[in-house]
């Protein structure tokens, strides 16, 4: 299994699924129960990005690695999909206010411009029409909603499929929490361009953002800060990176998971000995 | 489906036959569409915002009003969703299905296997090729018929109609136990469901028949005796 010859070739490996105890009771939840059922999905394994700012309480990224719902984070790649859920997204964001004035609706009076018969020209009733110059549009612009519909589902399924696109190309990354108390953009500025993380976009599952992070990553253009509710599957297409903290994992898997049975994690000899909360499924 | 590119808002598109172009008229002769844009030469038909309404035939009577009115529609008429003995038989032979005085063949069963496609109002017992029927059989439905009354009991099983209401027979069907269906309310059901010779629940020949069958619930025996009043009661003759 993945995980074995992953223990093998690093010697302080600890799996770690999430952290704290509620997860683990959603890690169970993953593991195949019945004996007739074999469990085919396994966990896709990634590694931890160095957080902005370490905490003594966090596990440290070197050697850690997450296990990551594959319902969620390797669903098949669906262009078409994506396609749908873009569209969807940008339709609602028309303004919809072109607006034209229809043959009743320009200013003019109603009387025949000449008569009917003699002139020798094209018989013509007001000078609204669209016909001449200065008449109304004929068929044109008003204002409208283009908003489309697009069935829950296969947002959902959009979001799952735009999550396994980023960690496909290695574009997804996780840290442990998000937060930079600090709060100064200089700093901040100078530790995105160390870690590389420049163009990201870093999603939180707390319900607002850390109020240091959210003031110094106010001012920088190339990343930005949000929480797992706001994020849409357009936003995660147009940034190049993302970068989640495990709570915006858990959401994810919770809000977007099939209860499908996935392979149990082996048993590392290191895990068992450690002290960190990590807990093997 | 990999690809080396990387997925991005530049390189998403519809999958292949999902959209198709809108038909645009009067917009010129290659498209198909230009010059009268689909409407032939003058007419009716050819002028803006002019339709013909449904069913109308230029003035001839249209077919709608030819024929007559006849007769009306029976609202409490019920369709069946029959299946013959023959077919529970070779249901029985396959494994599809099996019953035991524990857990007697119901629509639910009949329909989770595939005897029948559909339950409508309630599922009938017929008795299309009765000899076929060797196994003892326990079937409770709406409905059976004399032959397949005779043929079960033959071969030594039970069958006892109850009645289903919509909203019962769909507690039956997906398996919900926790509400009580409802007695017959119409007098035509009470008579129907009261007789032994169609083998009714409420019918105290049947349940004495059936004695101590674990399928017999203590309720048929309470309407047994509630909705069977009116067989003793009689008119008081005030002349006398």
């Amino acid at each position: 299994m993945l995980g074995r010859t992953l223990a093998e070739s690093f010697s302080t490996l600890r799996v770690q699924c999430r952290a704290g105890a509620s997860t683990s009771q959603r890690c169970m939840a993953s593991v195949a129960r019945p004996e007739s059922v074999i469990p085919v999905a396994q966990p896709v394994l990634l590694d931890l990005t160095p957080p902005l700012k370490q905490f003594k309480d966090q596990p440290r990224a070197a050697g850690n690695v997450v296990a990551l719902d594959p319902t969620v984070f390797n669903h098949p790649i669906r262009r078409d999909i994506l396609h749908l859920c873009v569209i969807h997204h940008l339709d609602g964001l028309r303004q919809g206010t072109a607006s034209t004035k229809t043959r009743g609706e320009v200013r003019g009076s109603g009387a025949k411009i000449r008569p009917q018969k003699g002139t020798g020209k094209a018989r013509l009733g007001d000078g609204q029409s669209p016909m001449l110059y200065g008449g109304g549009v004929a068929f044109g612009p008003k204002p409208r909603d283009f908003s489309t519909k697009l069935p829950r589902k296969v947002i959902q399924m959009g979001m799952r499929v735009a999550l396994s696109a980023k960690v496909k190309e290695r574009r997804l990354g996780v840290m442990t929490q998000l937060d930079w108390p600090c709060a100064k953009t200089k700093f901040l500025n100078q530790k995105i361009n160390e870690l590389g993380l420049r163009k990201t976009l870093f999603i939180t599952g707390e319900d607002n953002v850390a109020i240091g992070l959210a003031r110094a990553i106010n001012m920088l253009k190339s990343v930005s800060a949000t929480t797992v509710d706001k994020v849409n599957v357009y936003e995660l297409m147009q940034w190049e990176r993302v970068v989640l903290d495990v709570k915006a994992v858990e959401y994810f898997e919770r809000t977007l998971g099939k209860s499908v049975p996935i392979a149990p994690l082996p048993l590392v000899a290191e895990a068992v000995e450690s002290t960190s909360p990590e807990v093997v499924a | 489906m990999s690809s080396r590119v990387r997925v991005s808002l530049a390189n998403l598109a519809p999958a292949r036959g999902a959209s198709h172009n809108q038909k645009r008229v009067g917009r010129g002769q290659g498209s198909g569409y230009g010059g009268t844009s689909g409407r032939g030469h003058k007419g009716q038909k050819a002028r803006s915002g002019s339709s013909l309404r449904a069913g109308f035939e230029g003035g001839q009577t249209p077919i709608t009003k030819l024929f007559p009115k006849r007769g009306f529609i029976n609202q409490n008429q019920k369709t069946w969703g029959v299946v013959n003995l023959e077919r529970i038989q070779h249901w029985i032979n396959q494994g599809r299905l099996s019953s035991s005085p524990e857990n007697p063949i119901t629509a639910r069963e009949l329909l989770a296997s595939g005897c029948i496609h559909n339950a409508h109002d309630g599922v009938k017992i017929l008795g299309d090729n009765a000899t076929e029927l060797k196994t003892p059989i326990y079937v409770v439905a709406s409905r059976a018929s004399k032959s397949a009354i005779e043929a079960i009991e033959a071969a030594g099983g039970k069958v006892v109609c109850k009645y289903y209401n919509e909203l019962a027979l769909r507690d039956c069907l997906k398996g919900r136990t926790d509400r009580v269906s409802a007695a017959p309310t119409r007098r035509e059901d009470i008579v129907w469901y009261g007789l032994w010779r169609n083998r009714g629940f409420m019918a105290p020949k049947t349940l004495k028949e059936l004695g101590d069958l674990p399928f017999v619930e203590e309720r048929w025996k309470a309407l047994s005796q509630s909705l069977n009043v009116w067989r003793k009661q009689h008119y008081i003759d005030l002349k006398k």
